[in-house]
């Protein structure tokens, strides 16, 4: 069904036989792809992560500012350094959001993920304080999303 | 606005030059792959912007869709091969 | 309209020459990753708004937005896979000489 929306998202015209097409071609490639995702994302989870992604925006646009503060400086004050965040994440959904949404986050990447405990290149003390920090912000938000689907982890 | 599409498109392909200096010259072989995920973003925004100066947005947008997702395979089979192998 | 959108397009102009400031100066691999990274979440976010806003409530505007999604789930994902395969590699971060 979401294929079909997106198909006619990006054909954009209404003619009845690209629908057709479009209906024929969503469906072959959702029955080919049936039973691969053990995940299936539900309305009202759709519906909270929508609700997470302007935070998600007022992040980034914090963040970025202050990286080209940074990278603008004539001295390059940076301090780059790995960091290990252990999280209370037990849903894969949940630990790939949090992932991309580090990674999302100018001045924090994603370096390796194990299970729930990710190794976070951070550029700068501050930068990586909200995760490892005493406040993970981000990390209760995202366990608030997902508070009553049953872990998987 | 003319005018100012132009002068968009070229400071577009000067940092693409920007980004071109950082692949020839990156002293390991993941700088040259991160300064062409560099210029395929670049490349994205130049095509709708070329596309705006056209007045064809509609033809552009479905070309640029396209290389976003080519930059998406060519990056990840750069990366897994290099992840398996080592860097040389 | 048209100035809101020159506005849009100065303000991503700003950060996609900031990121490749950066993209030279710095002094490593995931340093410089960072300042990609700037340049995909902000530069490529605002500009492709202010062409969104010029262009009006139209079907391409839709298109626009379809292309902005993409590149918001595509390029963490070529973000991480680099870091990771420098990771494995084994090359090691640099750091800030210590007196």
């Amino acid at each position: 069904m979401a294929l079909f929306v997106f198909w006619v998202l990006l054909s954009a015209s209404f003619e009845w036989i690209h629908l057709c097409l479009g209906l024929v071609c969503s469906f072959i490639v959702a029955w080919i792809n049936s039973g691969h995702s053990p995940f299936v994302p539900k309305s009202r989870l759709a519906v909270r992560v929508l609700l997470y992604l302007p935070w998600l925006f007022y992040k980034i646009v914090q963040s970025s500012l202050h990286l080209s503060k940074l990278i603008l400086h004539p001295a390059l004050p940076i301090a780059p350094q790995l960091m290990t965040v252990e999280s209370r994440l037990n849903h894969h959904a949940a630990v790939v959001l949090f992932g991309n949404s580090i990674t999302l986050t100018p001045g924090t990447i994603t370096a390796e993920v194990d299970r729930n405990t990710l190794i976070v290149h951070a550029m700068d003390q501050e930068l990586g304080e909200d995760l490892a920090g005493g406040k993970k912000e981000m990390e209760t938000k995202i366990a608030d999303i997902f508070r009553d689907v049953e872990p998987d982890l | 606005m003319k005018t100012f599409l132009f002068c968009v498109l070229v400071l577009l392909v000067i940092l693409i030059g920007v980004y071109l200096y950082r692949v020839l010259q990156g002293p390991t072989i993941f700088d040259r792959v991160l300064g062409l995920n560099g210029i395929s973003t670049k490349a994205i925004i130049l095509l709708i912007v070329m596309g705006l100066y056209f007045e064809r947005v509609d033809m552009f947008i479905d070309i640029s869709t396209g290389y976003a997702l080519l930059n998406l395979v060519g990056a990840l089979a750069v990366n897994k091969y290099l992840e398996e192998k080592g860097a040389p | 309209m048209t100035i809101l959108s020159i506005a849009f397009i100065v303000a991503g102009l700003f950060f996609l020459v900031v990121a490749a400031i950066g993209v030279i100066r710095l002094p490593d691999v995931f340093c410089r990753s960072h300042a990609v990274s700037l340049t995909d979440s902000l530069g490529a976010f605002l500009m492709l708004l202010g062409i969104a806003f010029y262009e009006g409530l139209d079907k391409n505007t839709l298109k626009i937005l379809v292309v902005l999604s993409l590149l918001y789930i595509l390029n963490p994902v070529i973000a991480h896979a680099t870091i990771r395969a420098a990771l494995r590699s084994g090359l090691k971060p640099w750091r800030k000489e210590t007196p």
